[in-house]
């Protein structure tokens, strides 16, 4: 008998009220540790929860996430809402389907087969008597239920009824007419905006303000708060903050500790000092000796090396990160942060005060994946509650400040070696990656990881990082390949002393391995001229990711390739353990070096299929961030300072490049729910990569693919 | 800077209001009209999440002087609706879940609305054109794109 896995979270939450609540007349409300961040997760746990309850989906709400009444379900991040929160969901769904019936026919003598089951009430046919989940959570009996470990598979697939899978998604009413609110919109009496007034660089101290300047400030009703070289401007009326900012900036000396670094980004990943670790099948980063590259000179075999870089990428969110802060006797932030619950206990280290006395409460902001500007501007708007505690303080980053000063994604090298035999089949792979930490998420014991903290404690020394273990981690996640190579030697490098801030952008180092990995077996098969789906399949053992890439190659060959036109593909499975995706990309490039995207095709298998719509959303999205990324983007910088300050000097894609996106979903029944949200990256990088490889012969082996870096290679 | 009386037309509604002679008009419709729907994006008029409706025609709002829109009708993303009706695009983007964050939804909107109400049957390249200058990085592009394909054929 096949029994379900209920997940992490019900261990630690085992009672059915935890996760459920009744208390609004006709209303299902769910709590859940997760956050919806444009995921749609707030939709899809309504539907799982719909499916099995009986629940119509329009009576159930998802409670936005409360550290004081909601389950603390780890950070919103690593493509694990779904399989995290959403098998919690189906559990506790589950179990209270099952005790309701038992209740029903316990207490109300119902006959089980006298049973009419609507909407979550049960009726008895012959008495019409009925009673509602509504009556059953009123009984002690429900306050006490704890659910089952020991789901039975084949109870629960008879309970669960998908027949609305079309489904309008919780947000969207709000959002069309204007009425979705985000934390940039709250609004309290005496509420205080704010904007900080930012250095030069992440290495200027305040030196001094000009004093006369003060006494305008104070004419004008705009406030000034300065704690080391932390400043901040407040008003009543935003705008008056806003013109402020501006001349402010002009008023102000600052002495920098010390440049921005003004060396090739790629030649300081190679020579600055680093940890090199050695990542072992399964993933896992071990501390033990390196060993050698190794050499093979038969005549019976063909190596290759080769780098692939990629440069520093944003989070770029469209609306500016914001936060809104309380602190009278307890302090309530109100917050976009995927990490509410980290940063509930990161507060309360800073101002020292029990944890129950911060409440982190979710607010929607603008769409992002990782660690952007939220947990920053959720610091700075606390810090500056405290100072102002008779006022809420609505804080927001300017654009400059969201472009400048957020936790980039790392720039990053892959150097991989390969050696493929007369057979075909590849004896040996050597991958090679270098770059920053790409988990600087502040915690109780990393502090120094809110951006501001250096600047409140004038403390500018170096934090370094130290490198992650686990499997998938960081910088080695999808280092190590699913295929079946013969020998891997696979070695991660925690790069130091690099110029600019670092942190979890979605996929971390992902996108960067899949799309050198996915690129690199191409140019082992062309060695052999084998077709790039023939070798990719020849290296599989799984079925499910045979699967997936045989089924892309049947819906691309349905569209004949026309002239002018490439192609290319990508496969990865996401941590070898989440969704599987490959994609198919075609494209052109015309005299101008500008690659116009015209088709493409993801398929995706991500186990049983939760809301299709929220996973079409995810991998299309996703698609679309990963196209941008190896097109188009690049944070720059000098030694003083981030180039990269706007739209304008940090250019995304636009609905001009928009391809012919074809999706094709594999529903798994039955199986678990895998994370979808970042598979579609690499395999988008490599795609792209392939197709462009295709149409000019050569392999381009820097990203973004802009004409200066496309130029730059063809010349060498 | 001096305060100056305002007279404005916001979504069919007048309402004269004491503001800043140099406040840009979207922080008018967010504190003086409580119409949060607009968004401020960049300031810069890079991002397209303000665009708002001025006489018919798609406007930035983070700009531009409130002052100098006195005899001008406004429409904001709240003011397209007639009788508790969606217009058509905000109903095609609700069939078709043409949001993930929602954050810049607003000004594609309103975007949308002036290219339709002035054309029934635009090409791709004037769609395209028409959104240029709007940027989403959930995206979301498909399921607007599809959202705009069920408003040709509804119009045809």
């Amino acid at each position: 008998m096949n029994t379900v896995n209920t997940g992490p979270s019900i261990k630690s939450y085992k009672k059915l009220n935890l996760w459920f609540n009744f208390d609004k007349s006709n209303v299902l409300q769910i709590y859940s540790g997760k956050v919806d961040i444009g995921q749609h997760i707030s939709s899809t746990l309504a539907l799982i929860c719909s499916q099995i309850t009986g629940v119509n989906y329009n009576q159930i709400e998802i409670i936005k996430l409360d550290t004081d009444i909601s389950p603390d379900e780890g950070i919103t991040a690593s493509s694990l809402s779904v399989a995290v929160s959403g098998t919690a969901i189906k559990a506790a769904s589950f179990t209270l389907r099952k005790e309701f019936y038992n209740y029903a026919i316990n207490n109300y003598n119902i006959l089980e087969d006298n049973i009419l089951f609507e909407n979550g009430v049960i009726k008895d046919k012959l008495s019409n008597k009925s009673v509602t989940y509504w009556d059953f959570a009123t009984t002690n009996e429900f306050k006490e239920l704890e659910i089952s470990d020991n789901l039975i598979d084949s109870e629960l697939t008879e309970y669960i009824n998908k027949n609305t899978q079309s489904i309008e998604i919780k947000t969207i009413h709000d959002i069309v007419t204007g009425h979705y609110k985000y934390v940039h919109d709250m609004n309290f009496p005496n509420m205080l905006h704010a904007r900080i007034v930012r250095p030069p660089n992440y290495h200027s101290k305040f030196v001094k303000i000009n004093e006369s300047f003060i006494q305008i400030l104070n004419q004008n009703n705009v406030k000034l708060f300065i704690k080391g070289s932390f400043i901040a401007l407040l008003s009543i009326e935003e705008f008056l903050v806003v013109k402020y900012l501006d001349i402010i900036k002009k008023q102000i000396i600052w002495k920098d500790v010390k440049d921005l670094s003004n060396e090739n980004i790629f030649i300081s990943l190679s020579n600055n000092q680093k940890n090199s670790l050695l990542v072992k099948a399964g993933g896992e980063a071990h501390q033990e000796k390196i060993p050698n590259i190794k050499d093979f000179n038969d005549s019976k075999t063909f190596s290759l090396s080769s780098e692939y870089k990629k440069s520093y990428l944003m989070h770029a969110p469209i609306g500016p990160s914001a936060a809104c802060a309380f602190f009278e006797e307890n302090l309530t932030v109100f917050s976009h942060s995927q990490a509410l619950f980290a940063l509930k206990k990161s507060l309360s280290t800073y101002f020292d005060i029990d944890k129950d006395r911060v409440t982190l409460k979710h607010v929607p902001g603008s769409g992002c994946y990782g660690h952007n500007g939220a947990d920053d501007v959720a610091f700075e708007a606390a810090v500056l509650s405290k100072e102002f505690p008779k006022n809420h303080i609505l804080l927001k980053w300017t654009r400059e400040d969201e472009h400048c000063w957020e936790p980039y994604g790392s720039a990053s090298i892959n150097k991989i070696k390969g050696v493929i035999d007369s057979q075909g089949k590849i004896i040996y792979w050597s991958n090679e990656a270098y770059a920053d930490t790409y988990l600087s998420r502040p915690s109780e014991s990393e502090l120094f990881n809110f951006i501001s903290f250096k600047f409140l404690t004038n403390d500018f020394a170096e934090k370094k990082s130290t490198p992650k273990t686990s499997a998938h981690m960081g910088i080695h996640r999808n280092l190590d390949p699913l295929y079946d190579f013969q020998e891997t030697r696979l070695v991660k490098n925690l790069v130091h002393n690099l110029p600019l801030r670092t942190s979890a952008l979605r996929t971390l180092g992902a996108f960067a391995n899949v799309t050198a990995t996915e690129c690199f077996i191409n140019e082992l098969a062309s060695l052999k001229n084998i077709d790039p789906f023939e070798i990719r399949i020849n290296h599989l053992n799984d079925d499910r990711a045979i699967d997936v890439l045989q089924m892309l190659q049947s819906d691309m060959n349905k569209k004949t390739k026309e002239i002018d036109f490439h192609r290319g593909i990508g496969f990865a499975r996401y941590k070898n353990s989440a969704a599987y995706c490959a994609v198919g990309v075609e494209l052109k490039i015309n005299d101008d070096l500008e690659i116009k995207l015209n088709n493409a095709w993801i398929t995706v298998d991500a186990g049983e299929i939760a809301f299709e719509g929220g996973i079409k959303a995810q991998v299309e999205g996703g698609f679309i961030q990963a196209a941008s990324w190896a097109l188009y983007e690049e944070v720059r910088f000098d030694t003083k300072e981030i180039i990269s300050k706007d739209w304008d000097t940090y250019k995304i894609i636009g609905f001009d490049n928009i391809p012919d996106i074809n999706t094709n979903i594999i529903d798994q029944k039955g199986l678990p729910y895998l994370g979808v949200g970042e598979a579609v990256a690499g395999p988008t990088g490599a795609a792209i990569s392939n197709a462009l490889h295709e149409a000019l012969g050569e392999r381009i082996k820097t990203m973004p693919f802009t004409k200066e870096n496309i130029t730059k290679e063809l010349l060498n | 800077m001096a305060k100056i009386e305002c007279d404005l037309n916001i979504n069919g509604i007048s309402k004269k209001v004491t503001i800043h002679e140099d406040k840009p008009l979207i922080y008018v419709l967010r504190d003086e009209f409580g119409l949060t729907g607009t968004k401020l994006g960049c300031g810069l008029e890079q991002c397209g999440s303000c665009a708002i409706l001025i006489d018919g025609k798609k406007k930035l709002s983070c700009n531009i002087l409130a002052k100098e829109y006195q005899k001008s009708e406004i429409i904001t993303i709240e003011g397209l609706k007639t009788d508790n009706y969606l217009n058509i695009v905000q109903d095609a983007f609700k069939k078709y879940n043409a949001a993930q964050c929602g954050y810049c939804t607003s000004g594609i909107i309103i975007t949308l609305t002036s290219v339709f109400n002035k054309n029934s049957n635009p090409t791709k390249d004037e769609i395209n054109s028409s959104l240029e200058g709007h940027l989403c990085r959930c995206g979301s592009h498909k399921s607007i794109f599809q959202a705009i394909e069920s408003i040709k054929n509804e119009l045809a």
